[in-house]
């Protein structure tokens, strides 16, 4: 069965080749452009895992993860961030969230579709 | 007969008498004539020595009388204030110049403060004088009792601070003006390093798309690409990363610069560290051709630093040694153990430093002319922003070169713990 990932951006070209190098790879891919809509994707469709970036238009990306960990059904997916500086952009507030990573930007785009596979349990 | 002689006897003896009681007197009155000139002498003495130390103070002096009269007054008063001395002495001090030292806090100062005390200090006086102007003046006044007559003479030091003044004045207002300055100034730089964070973010963002976009295309990960097409997206990649390579280094200059830089320290293997990234430099000196000498330190000690900034000042001399050498040169590192840290010497055989350009290395964007690589691999912000990373960690950097084509020597050194930098 292949395995389901939710994109988070409010930009589109990151949409389109995180969305590519992941169909490659064999994912399913679905997109929301805010975290709003985000949210309501990931409680309908529950995917294996989202990709999140941190600066989003409504909320950070943080902030969407928090209320993605208080919703039963889908506390315990997977999200990985993708932030734009090696530096602490809101690491520490990432770490206190549980079962997230973070891939820094600009994403590899050889390792990017390993790299999200690896962080599905 | 007899009588006669005997009163003749005895007018002798009282005039002898007289005689000698008046050449008593009159040897007295000599000795008393001398005295006075003595004394005179003394205090003709005392009253020159008295004008002399008036006339060589720079300070306008009067001397009044206890009728405010003008008994003297000094070479500097009447330089200063342009009167004569036959229109100052014995005149009245408010008669000056044409009643102009009728001076109302003159007045208040000579009969109303004096009276009651024997002196008085800096008290300051403004006046516009007819030929000399606005003036501020210091007033010192003192009391000078005369035993002999019962009465007091008043010395009266005129201290002109006009300048002093319109000085205190300039200083005053240069540091308001040096204040707003400053704090402008912070403004400025703070607007400026925010402009640059955004506009990094802004243009790292399409930047990171094209270059992911092409990295896809060149590795044909949606189909073949035929060999021209191959090449030009080859180059768009290559660009597109000189270009995010030098917007990361704009970036860090100006964090560096605005004092924003934060450095993470961690316990860094220097040991390891140094042979890693030489490792990934031999690759380079090799395929040209290059001699590498590595001499570290077996006793070399760990430090604590930015790991990151650190391999990239690492990186960017070794990368230099490279680029900036000919075929079959030498390249090297020296680390070793120095006084409370460490010292790193990268060095090579290659271009050199010509020394009218010794000064321009760190203002950035310059780079000097090799025709050993294309200089266009670099972005002439790796040695000021080493420079500037060094310091940050509290070591010192410095570059050398014999000249022209001698090669060149770029030394650092980093404390083994770094000062914690905000």
């Amino acid at each position: 069965m292949k395995k389901r990932a939710l994109i988070v951006d409010d930009n589109d070209n990151n949409l389109l080749l995180e969305k590519d190098l992941l169909e490659v790879a064999g994912f399913e891919v679905s997109l929301a452009k805010n975290a709003t809509d985000g949210i309501t994707s990931a409680k309908k469709e529950k995917p294996d895992i989202i990709i999140m970036d941190m600066r989003l238009p409504d909320m950070r990306g943080s902030e969407a993860a928090k209320i993605l960990r208080q919703d039963k059904e889908t506390n315990d997916i997977p999200i990985v961030f993708v932030t734009a500086s090696v530096m602490a952009e809101g690491r520490e507030e990432i770490n206190a969230i549980t079962n997230t990573r973070f891939i820094g930007k600009p994403i590899d785009t050889r390792t990017f579709a390993k790299e999200v596979s690896q962080f599905i349990n | 007969m007899k009588e006669r002689n005997k009163n003749k006897e005895s007018l002798k003896c009282q005039a002898e008498t007289r005689t000698a009681a008046e050449k008593i007197i009159i040897k007295q009155l000599h000795h008393e004539i001398e005295y006075r000139k003595k004394t005179e002498q003394v205090t003709q003495d005392a009253r020159n020595y008295a004008e002399n130390i008036i006339d060589t103070v720079r300070e306008p002096l009067l001397v009044l009388d206890a009728n405010l009269m003008v008994i003297s007054a000094s070479r500097s008063f009447y330089q200063v204030f342009k009167v004569k001395p036959e229109d100052t002495e014995k005149k009245y001090i408010y008669d000056l110049g044409n009643r102009q030292w009728d001076i109302p806090k003159l007045r208040e100062l000579l009969e109303k403060i004096l009276p009651k005390v024997t002196s008085f200090d800096n008290f300051e006086v403004e006046h516009d004088f007819l030929d000399i102007g606005k003036r501020i003046m210091l007033l010192n006044a003192r009391k000078i009792f005369r035993e002999t007559n019962h009465t007091h003479s008043i010395l009266l030091a005129i201290e002109d601070i006009t300048e002093r003044r319109e000085i205190e004045k300039g200083l005053e207002k240069a540091h308001k003006e040096l204040q707003e300055l400053a704090s402008e100034l912070k403004r400025a730089t703070r607007a400026k390093s925010e402009f640059l964070a955004n506009m990094s973010h802004e243009l790292r963002t399409p930047l990171n798309s094209i270059n992911g976009f092409s990295e896809v295309l060149y590795d044909e990960t949606f189909g073949p690409l035929n060999e021209k097409q191959k090449k030009y997206v080859n180059n768009i990649l290559t660009s597109g990363k000189h270009l995010l390579l030098l917007i990361n280094q704009i970036l860090d200059m100006a964090k560096v610069e605005a004092g924003k830089m934060n450095l993470v320290l961690s316990n860094l293997p220097v040991k390891s560290l140094l042979n890693e990234i030489s490792l990934l430099v031999a690759d380079m000196a090799s395929k040209r051709k290059i001699e590498m000498l590595i001499e570290i330190a077996e006793d070399l000690p760990d430090i604590e630093a930015d790991e990151l900034k650190i391999r990239e000042v690492i990186y960017n001399l070794l990368s230099n040694a490279v680029k900036f050498t000919p075929e079959s040169g030498k390249i090297g590192m020296r680390a070793k153990r120095a006084d409370s840290g460490i010292e790193v010497e990268v060095w090579d055989t290659g271009a050199g430093i010509a020394p009218e350009n010794m000064g321009k290395i760190f203002e950035g964007f310059f780079r000097v002319d090799t025709p050993y690589s294309r200089v266009t691999e670099g972005t002439g912000l790796g040695l000021p922003l080493s420079k500037k990373l060094v310091e940050l960690h509290g070591g010192k950097f410095s570059v050398e070169s014999g000249g022209l084509n001698k090669g060149t020597g770029v030394k650092f050194t980093l404390p083994i713990v770094s000062k914690k930098e905000v």
